[in-house]
């Protein structure tokens, strides 16, 4: 009980069953079982109740899902999916499931293993009380029954001593019988006291035998006695030595000669209700013996009886006599163990189960069940062994026990076995020992599992199912709720794997772009240089004389593609370079006129080859440049921003509007003016549905009439980046009639005194009376040019073909003409001795109306010669005017001559050199020499790009990007290259002055030369120009080369060498600026003394030409130092002096971020290997001029 | 007189075969005009250079690549100088096969360099054979009494 108030205290501690009642008494386990199962229902109510609060929960958060799953749903027409992060997500899912999965499942077991392992524990606790009290009970009945035996049977043999003593020495028979009769009474007295014996048995010595017998099964209370007659008082004495000898068991049943006589009796009072029978022996009860009694202490063993179906305990006592020494009598107590049977049956009656009792040996002494204890054989009943019990429980249960333990039962333990399967139910077993001196006890109660953990079971197993159910639809709504949770999310993540995706293919798709830019312009590159040589050995092929006419005609055409593929490849060139954002723009004064004409100028070659005039019309307050198709189908390319477009544009006029100091600049504030271009055509015009693709690069309006047109499409594309960059914006706009309109708009800055510029161009015309013949072709280009001069006051006639100016002449000049007298030198001293106030006339002629095809143009001439002392005659050149007919110009005096187109520069510069002239002519006039004008040969060639020369594909080039991009000079144009336009034309001027003067050193055999035959002396001229540029251009210059490569070391040295120049080669930058650094050294020191040295003069003359290395040509790629460092190295050491020497790259790299490389560590120049002689004397010259 | 005529024949066309396969370009012809009086030797001197300048290039080169970590810096260099040397004499198939030699540098292409390291020495002796029977050719015309014919 103690225990069993502890186990439930313990679980009062654990808190889990507040409610249990404490005091759990023994009868009442169901109600601590109630209790634990209510408890246990409440607890399952309690996680339902959480696990419902949890589904609402999720069910709120679901709906939310569902909302934005709607959304998404939305959004996923237009996302593709994504393999790859579908995946992803699906892992994710499933792994949050998983981990859901476990955790569920491991609250299940835990909820399940504490509920059902403490419960199971504290109902074993109980359960082991039970059966221990269970088995008590029998055991202590049992001990009981044997104390009360022994109890019994010790009363019987004091009082048997008391009375044997009191009757020791019987002498006769009738004390001896009077001895037997108290001894019958007093055994009988106790017999009736104790009902539950079954007999009591005394036995004499002299072998007379006393018993009572209760039969309990026939209620018959009986006395058995032996026949006095065959024993003698004497016998006692006899047989005293005998001692114990002589008793034995057969003394009794083998003395046949004694007769048993039983005497049924009243059970109550013990009166003798029948008469006595003898009866056999084999009906006889137990008899305790003195065998039973070997060593004279008390005995007691389980016996059978034929009258009993229990077994019976009997115990057996010696009598002594007064003085110990011998025993004479043996008193024998039977008890039947019947009540412990019918104990067990009632406990087992109410708890159910079996219990037995065995001896030590196995033998079944009480059983609960009804069967029967002993087996019936042929010597009578026999006790059982408990395995051969008939209960099946019994049986059972004894087999098991035998089987666990077999012989070897643990005595002194006591056994407790759960779980134990007897047939197909689990029984408890436990045993316990009773040991008992001479009988030890063995007790084994086996109880059914069903009977006390029954209902345990069956709500831990329900208990189990309910949990296990909860926790699947737990498990089912939490995997439902994290699929529709991360189902947003993995939209989400797939949306955003997508932007991923598309930002890295974008990505790439711009580094395949820019790598395909790369490539074009590397292309462009590697096709430059052969481009280039093409072209050059085309020039040789032009200089050579022996081609005929058509070889010439088909090799200029020739050269011509060339030059356009070049310039499809330069424009690629512009393309990546504005692209990768290289193109830096220098903000800059200029001129804006002059640009126009240099424009003009440029295009103008172009235009004559389309058949197209173009004309310059500078008019006050807008300029306007006009140029327009004669013949419709031909094409005129207006500019560099048009060039793509060009073929789609015949007839084209472009505006120029300068919105200058008016309105627009009221609205720009900081000197900000907006100048608008216009481009004007009257071709087949732009689809309005293009005129924003035609913006693109490789975008052509049609696409169709690429084939037709040519152009790469690059040419929009490359303007609208400039004109972007240079803050403007350009777009087509509607126009009415055919054609397109293109407009575009700069935002410039004005200069810091506005009234500054412009003014170079003034020419005085007032004070020269100038009179005008303009006798040209085009009509339009005529009459603006007359209406300008006529604004400034110059006379001016207009003739538009020959027969119209021999009239006009013929009209205005004839009087003046008749007035002279025949002689040509007469009359125009004449003219002069008049005065200065007869005016200048200028006859400007275009070539064109000439009549060249055939020759009657010489007769032409010579009717013109007529006016060439009244008139100043000048010619305006086609670019492909024969040198015949030049020749044939200056032979006869027509030194003036300009090239196409005209505008007001040239006009001007024609004028001036007139006037110049006539000054001149004065002076001579009054020194009286008169033949030097003739010699004068002012050929104005503004063209050069187009004179046919290797490097002006090179020149057209730059010169393309200074018209793109005039007002932000690049960067690489370093400002002392002085490499505007106008520098070229200062530097050619300069050459072809120079080429002139020494023509003027040998006037008469230049004209004798001339007079011979002139085409062949041009020719010759020609070649001996070039020729000339080649052998001596150089002489005089001291050029140090650094160049690691041997090969091109020699080259270079021998190439240079052969034009005349001094070379020093040295193998590295180290060494290139060590050998500048000695002759800086040395010039300095020489400057400190410039006494000793015979050049003194020119040293203080001077400084700069002290320098021993008038250039310097600069390998970019050689060991030890490269070219960029020793470039750095000697602009550093200069800083100092001033002194500033020329450096040429000479790079194998044909980049143009190359050059702009070059050109930032402050080279001054950049030439390709391999090295192209022209290009680089051009360059060495240009550079070297400027400091000479 | 005929057996120079003959050399001179033979020369002319094997100079020409040389441009037509392809060997050499426009900038031997340079070379050649180059040479006068006060440089007889010059294109002889200059390829001799260049034969010179190329095997220590092409040395350098096998050396390098050979190597377990390959400096492409430096192979790219030496290829550099091979393509500037052999353009200036204008031996234009060396030239390609360099231009594509950087290529696979830039890409740090090992075997695509190795592979071009023996298309250059292949090309280079090749062009080295030619040239040198040219020189031979122009060396039994000066012998035999004729000049050598210019191109």
């Amino acid at each position: 009980m103690c225990k069993l108030r502890h186990f439930d205290a313990q679980e009062d501690a654990m808190a889990h069953a507040a409610s249990n009642s404490p005091s759990v008494t023994f009868e009442s386990p169901p109600s601590s079982f109630r209790a634990m199962g209510l408890w246990l229902r409440s607890y399952v109510n309690r996680i339902l109740a959480s696990a419902n609060s949890c589904r609402r929960n999720r069910s709120r958060c679901c709906k939310r899902t569902f909302n934005r799953d709607v959304e998404a749903e939305e959004l996923q027409d237009t996302s593709t999916v994504c393999l790859s992060s579908y995946y992803s997500v699906f892992m994710v899912r499933l792994a949050i499931m998983v981990m859901l999965a476990i955790l569920i499942g491991m609250l299940t077991l835990l909820t399940w293993h504490f509920t059902k392992v403490y419960t199971q524990r504290s109902l074993d606790t109980l359960a082991y009380g039970l059966r221990f009290e269970l088995l008590q009970r029998p055991m202590l009945r049992m001990w009981n029954i044997i104390n009360s035996t022994v109890e019994i049977t010790t009363a019987q043999v004091k009082l048997s001593e008391y009375v044997i003593r009191r009757y020791s020495k019987p002498v006769n028979q009738a004390q001896q019988v009077e001895l037997y009769e108290v001894m019958r009474d007093v055994t009988w007295a106790l017999f009736a006291s104790q009902r539950a014996l079954s007999s009591i048995t005394i036995n004499y010595r002299n072998g007379f035998v006393q018993a009572f017998h209760r039969d309990h099964r026939s209620n018959k209370t009986s006395y058995i006695y032996s026949d006095l007659v065959n024993y003698s008082i004497n016998g006692y004495d006899a047989d005293t030595l005998s001692s114990h000898q002589g008793w034995n068991d057969q003394s009794i049943h083998g003395n046949m000669s004694a007769i048993w006589y039983r005497q049924p009796l009243d059970p109550v009072t013990g009166e003798k209700i029948g008469k006595s029978s003898p009866i056999p022996p084999d009906e006889l009860i137990n008899i305790a013996g003195i065998s039973q009694i070997p060593d004279g202490a008390a005995s007691w063993h389980v016996a059978v009886s034929k009258y009993t179906d229990s077994p019976l305990l009997s115990a057996a006592l010696p009598v002594w006599d007064s003085s110990k020494e011998s025993i004479v009598a043996v008193v024998g107590v039977t008890t039947a163990l019947y009540s412990v049977g019918q104990l067990m049956k009632e406990l087992v009656g109410f708890h159910s189960g079996h219990i037995y009792l065995t001896s030590q040996e196995g033998w079944l002494l009480a059983t609960s069940s009804n069967t029967p204890l002993l087996m019936n054989s042929t010597t009578g009943p026999k006790l059982m062994m408990a395995v051969d019990s008939e209960d099946r429980v019994i049986r059972s249960g004894a087999e098991w026990l035998q089987r666990v333990y077999g012989d070897k039962f643990p005595l002194n333990d006591e056994v407790h076995i759960e779980n134990a399967r007897l047939g197909h139910q689990l029984y408890y077993i436990d045993s316990f020992f009773l040991n008992l001196k001479r009988l030890p006890m063995v007790g084994v109660i086996i109880i059914p599992r069903k009977y006390i953990m029954g209902k345990v079971d069956e709500r831990a197993f329900k208990t189990l199912v309910v949990l296990i159910s909860a926790s699947v639809c737990i498990l089912v709504v939490g995997c439902v709720c994290i699929f529709v949770l991360t189902n947003g999310v993995s939209k989400e993540m797939k949306l955003r794997a997508e932007l991923i995706s598309h930002l890295d293919a974008r990505r790439k798709a711009e580094a395949s772009s820019n790598y395909k830019s790369q490539f074009l312009a590397n292309m462009s590159h590697e096709l430059r240089t052969p481009m280039a040589a093409v072209i050059g050995l085309l020039d040789i092929l032009v200089c050579d004389d022996c081609l005929t006419n058509e070889q010439y005609a088909n090799v200029t055409q020739i050269r011509k593609c060339s030059t356009a593929l070049l310039r499809l490849l330069n424009n690629i060139l512009d393309l990546s370079k504005v692209e990768s954002g290289k193109l830096v723009l220098e903000e800059t004064e200029f001129d804006l006129g002059r640009e126009l004409e240099g424009l003009v100028d440029m295009f103008s070659v172009q235009c004559i080859n389309h058949n197209v005039e173009i004309i310059l019309d500078l008019s006050a307050g807008h300029v306007i440049l006009r140029g327009w198709s004669e013949n419709p189908n031909s094409v005129l390319s207006s500019g560099k921003c048009s060039i793509s477009q060009k073929d789609s544009w015949p007839g084209q006029k472009m505006k120029l509007k300068l919105h200058g100091s008016h309105g627009k600049r009221s609205l720009k504030k900081e000197n900000k003016m907006v100048l608008w271009f216009e481009v004007d055509d009257t071709g087949c015009g732009i689809d309005p549905s293009k005129w924003e693709s035609v913006f693109e690069s490789f975008e052509q309006a049609d696409p169709s009439t690429t084939r037709l047109h040519g152009g790469t499409g690059l040419g929009l594309c490359i303007v609208r980046t400039l004109v972007n960059k240079m803050g403007g914006e350009i777009k087509v706009e509607k126009k009415n009639g055919p054609g397109a309109l293109m407009r575009l708009y700069l935002i410039l800055s004005t200069p810091a005194d506005p009234n500054g510029a412009g003014k170079h161009c003034q020419f005085k015309f007032k004070e020269h009376k100038l009179t005008m013949l303009l006798a040209l072709n085009g009509r339009m280009g005529r009459s603006t040019m007359a209406q300008w001069l006529q604004k400034n006051l110059v006379h001016t006639y207009e003739a538009s073909e020959w027969n119209e100016l021999t009239q006009t002449l013929q009209e205005h000049f004839k009087a003046s003409y008749m007035h002279i007298p025949p002689g040509e030198f007469s009359e125009s001293e004449q003219m002069h001795t008049q005065g200065i106030s007869i005016s200048v006339v200028v006859i400007v002629i275009d070539i064109g109306l000439l009549e060249l095809s055939t020759d009657i143009w010489r007769e032409q001439l010579a009717y013109l010669d007529k006016y060439s002392s009244i008139a100043k005659f000048a010619w305006i050149l086609n670019h492909d005017t024969p040198n015949a007919i030049k020749a044939e110009l200056r032979w006869r005096g027509h030194l003036l001559m300009v090239s196409r187109p005209l505008y007001k520069a040239k006009i001007v510069q024609i004028l001036e050199a007139v006037i110049k002239d006539q000054q001149m002519e004065l002076q001579k006039y009054v020194t009286a020499t008169i033949e030097g004008n003739l010699n004068e040969c002012h050929e104005i060639d503004a063209i050069h790009s187009w004179t046919p020369s290797s490097d002006d594909s090179d020149k057209s080039e730059h010169d393309d990007l200074r018209l793109a991009s005039p007002f932000y000079r690049t960067p690489n144009a370093s400002p002392s290259l002085n490499r505007t336009p106008n520098g070229h034309h200062a530097e050619f001027a300069h050459v072809r002055y120079e080429e002139n003067a020494c023509n003027k050193k040998n006037p008469g055999q230049t004209r004798e030369e001339e007079q011979q035959s002139p085409i062949t002396c041009l020719k010759e001229r020609e070649t001996v120009r070039i020729s000339m540029d080649e052998q001596s251009s150089l002489k005089g210059l001291r050029i140090l080369l650094a160049e690691d490569t041997p090969v091109l070391q020699r080259v270079a040295t021998i190439m240079l060498e052969k034009l005349g120049a001094k070379v020093v080669a040295v193998g590295d930058g180290l060494q290139a600026v060590e050998a500048l650094k000695f002759m800086l050294h040395s010039s300095e020191l020489r400057k400190e003394s410039p006494v000793e040295d015979d050049n003194s003069e020119i040293i203080t003359a001077n400084g700069l030409s002290l320098l021993p290395y008038d250039l310097i040509l600069m390998d970019c790629q050689m060991p030890k130092m490269d070219g960029y460092e020793a470039t750095k190295a000697i602009r550093k050491s200069e800083l100092g002096s001033g002194s500033h020497i020329p450096i040429v790259a000479l790079t194998a790299h044909a980049m143009s971020c190359d050059e702009a490389k070059c050109l930032e560590v402050g080279m001054d120049a950049y030439l390709t290997k391999p090295i192209d002689r022209k290009l680089m004397v051009s360059t060495i010259l240009s550079l070297t001029k400027r400091t000479a | 007189m005929d057996g120079v005529i003959l050399l001179q024949k033979q020369l002319v066309d094997y100079s020409t075969s040389l441009y037509k396969e392809g060997f050499l370009d426009d900038q031997f012809k340079q070379l050649q005009q180059l040479q006068d009086e006060s440089n007889p030797d010059f294109v002889v001197e200059v390829v001799y250079l260049f034969f010179e300048d190329s095997e220590r290039l092409l040395n350098e080169l096998s050396k390098t690549l050979n190597q377990q970590i390959v400096d492409f810096k430096k192979v790219d260099a030496h290829v550099h100088q091979l393509k500037g040397s052999s353009s200036s004499i204008g031996a234009q198939r060396v030239q390609k096969v360099c231009i594509a030699f950087r290529n696979y540098c830039e890409e740090q292409n090992t075997e695509g360099c190795l592979r071009c390291l023996q298309l250059v020495k292949h090309e280079y002796s090749l062009v080295k054979n030619k040239l040198e029977t040219m020189f031979k050719l122009e060396k039994q015309v000066l012998a035999a009494g004729g000049s050598i014919p210019m191109h």
